[in-house]
């Protein structure tokens, strides 16, 4: 590992540089061959970094209160110097993350990356959207308009749900009666510091636990089995330049998707910037209609589905709910355990595999279009048979992967 | 069929609409998108909120010095003229002198287009009628039981709803329909500017940042092609 250059092998004397840029960059290898459903980890990367400046941008011109808070997006949208271009950039970055993470979880699924030995990768994931969407909501609160108000307060009534110890927990929450100014600066703090500083950690487990057991592909093929005399693996490229020079292109097209929203529809027709949330919020005045950002909305319509409760056991509908919204995202934690197949690909799958990826990728969209319309009983009729659709592939991943027929795996990319 | 399946998520995606389209007692409200790269327009538009909207409504987000350099106002006219009052700087909030919270309970109307809609208050602006019911004198068919009074009555003229609930002119205002019409555009124009008046710059410099990515996305193609 010595390096020519002195400088440098007198910094790697003292700092592994040298060996970690090999083994993370210039020699870490990956497959050779995959497809575009590999580029969201990179895209993902510069979305966070997107999300990290624009915020701390932000943070300097944002007043955490109840007071000042709406008045200071205000500040930033027309007195900050491009703040407006901060401020939307961080709106449509969330939208982004959100969208860029469903794929990339997406990609998960179907090309079984989060088979042995990968379980720790697809667990740190997991533990990202959960966080990311904790982000996602307690940034919402922030501007202080009616939305972010009122959906808090859906939100937030969920924890009074829960029996005998909801109500002081919510009131320990919101760190007041009702959602008040102690409520946003604490979910500021929340916001700004302690789920980022989460994140990033998790960012580098995922990263480095990826690095250890090697990326996957979309064949499922090991590419450590054959290597060359060097240790390069036959069907592996180094990630740089191969890979990072790939995803540049990539990085390119995004940011034109990307940038001609954030110049052209900044609220996306309402569905990343919600109308009412450009004006105040006001405890005296509810909302029409709450509907959640497009990205909870998924989430947001099976928590509505659940109509009833268990009154023997003392459990409301809401309550359920609540149990089966935290469920619908729990269950994505287990899925390493849940999948009992010898393929990890879907392309050599069985036939019930694939139905199950449509079954849950239909159910998913459904219930995101419906989450963000007002309830009636046809649509909460069709949300909640969408809700069965959303678990029953994951309920009954472990019979059909065991015994359904899969094809022969290929030894070679 | 791998494609036809993106392509039906995508359109899926886009077939999403925010809430309902109902607009008040109208099926729908009259389709309206505004422009702010008309700065005659604004103009006019900031013309007709001084002279109707100015006694009631504040503008308690926008400062007279940017709507001076957006829309282009002489110094003399912004001050002797549209400020009127010695003892407010050009660094003010636009309210004319009105408290923050307005006694008869006339919103601000800084962000109104952005929450209600451009088309929702073109809509209403032009959906006044007569009606003795109301202590105003007039009702609308977008916002019914509304607490403003037909101020524009002078410009438009009356009007009544006929047995259909359909709106019918009784007599004529100051301005032909046609010239109403546009005035109301240019209103809705310049309250859109004041909802935010960062669009003029960001919808005129887009392109400019699109286009470099554009650039950046082929310059990083050719280089991944070197690399494959």
């Amino acid at each position: 590992m010595a390096s020519k250059n002195s400088l440098m092998s007198w910094i790697d004397r003292r700092l592994p540089v040298t060996e970690n840029l090999e083994r993370h960059l210039t020699k870490h290898p990956v497959p050779s061959k995959v497809n575009f459903f590999y580029l969201f980890g990179a895209l993902l990367m510069v979305v966070f970094m997107i999300q990290v400046i624009t915020g701390i941008w932000l943070m300097m011109f944002y007043t955490n209160t109840e007071e000042g808070a709406f008045a200071s997006v205000e500040y930033i949208m027309r007195d900050v110097e491009y703040g407006w271009l901060m401020r939307y950039m961080h709106s449509t970055g969330a939208s982004a993350f959100f969208f860029l993470m469903y794929f990339h979880m997406f990609r998960g699924l179907l090309y079984g990356s989060y088979q042995k030995p990968k379980e720790l990768v697809w667990l740190f994931g997991c533990f990202l959207l959960f966080l990311l969407m904790a982000e996602g909501f307690l940034g919402y609160v922030l501007p202080w308009g009616q939305m972010s108000y009122w959906a808090a307060n859906v939100i937030l009534s969920l924890f009074g749900a829960i029996p005998f110890i909801g109500e002081s927990l919510q009131v320990w929450i919101q760190g007041d009666y009702v959602l008040s100014g102690a409520t946003l600066s604490r979910f500021f703090a929340l916001h700004v510091v302690v789920v980022p500083l989460l994140m990033i950690a998790l960012v580098v487990f995922h990263i480095f636990a990826l690095h250890e057991v090697g990326a996957g592909n979309p064949e499922g093929v090991d590419i450590e089995k054959y290597r060359d005399k060097t240790g390069m693996p036959l069907d592996g490229k180094p990630f740089h330049p191969y890979k990072t020079f790939g995803a540049l292109p990539a990085i390119g097209v995004f940011f034109i998707v990307f940038f001609a929203i954030v110049y052209y529809a900044p609220t996306g027709g309402g569905y990343f910037i919600e109308k009412p949330n450009f004006e105040e919020a006001n405890f005296l005045k509810t909302p029409e209609h709450i509907a959640p950002v497009w990205y909870y909305a998924p989430f947001y319509s099976i928590l509505r589905a659940v109509t009833f409760g268990i009154p023997f056991l003392g459990i409301t509908s809401k309550f359920l709910g609540f149990i089966i919204f935290a469920a619908s995202i729990a269950i994505l934690f287990i899925v390493p355990w849940l999948d009992r197949s010898k393929v990890q690909s879907i392309r050599y799958k069985g036939i019930f595999s694939k139905i199950a990826m449509i079954m849950f990728a239909t159910s998913f969209i459904t219930l995101g279009y419906l989450g963000t319309k007002p309830v009636n009983e046809i649509r909460t009729l069709i949300a909640q048979i969408c809700t069965i659709f959303y678990f029953l592939p994951f309920i009954l991943m472990p019979i059909y992967t065991k015994y359904e027929k899969t094809l022969e795996v290929p030894d070679r990319l | 069929m791998k494609k036809l399946i993106f392509l039906a998520f995508f359109i899926s995606f886009f077939g999403y609409s925010a809430g309902e389209n109902k607009c008040g007692e109208l099926e729908k409200c009259f389709s309206f998108d505004s422009s702010v790269h008309d700065r005659d327009s604004l103009q006019r538009g900031l013309g007709i909120y001084k002279n109707y909207c100015s006694s009631c409504h504040t503008l308690r987000y926008l400062r007279w010095n940017r709507l001076q350099r957006d829309l282009d106002i002489p110094e003399t006219v912004l001050i002797d003229d549209l400020i009127s009052n010695e003892n407010i700087k050009t660094s003010d909030f636009v309210t004319f002198g009105l408290p923050e919270i307005s006694p008869i309970g006339a919103p601000d109307l800084t962000l109104r287009t952005r929450v209600r809609g451009d088309d929702w208050i073109y809509t209403y602006l032009q959906t006044f009628y007569q009606d003795t019911s109301q202590a105003t004198g007039s009702n609308n068919l977008v916002y019914p039981g509304t607490a403003m009074a037909h101020v524009l009555i002078g410009l438009q003229g009356t009007q009544e709803l006929d047995s259909n609930g359909k709106l019918i002119q009784l007599s004529k205002g100051a301005l032909d329909p046609e010239e109403f019409d546009s005035a109301m555009r240019d209103l809705v124009n310049f309250l859109a500017y004041a909802s935010e008046p960062a669009r003029i710059e960001r919808e005129r410099n887009g392109i400019y940042v699109i286009l470099f990515f554009v650039v950046f996305t082929a310059v990083m193609w050719l280089l991944y092609r070197e690399y494959k």
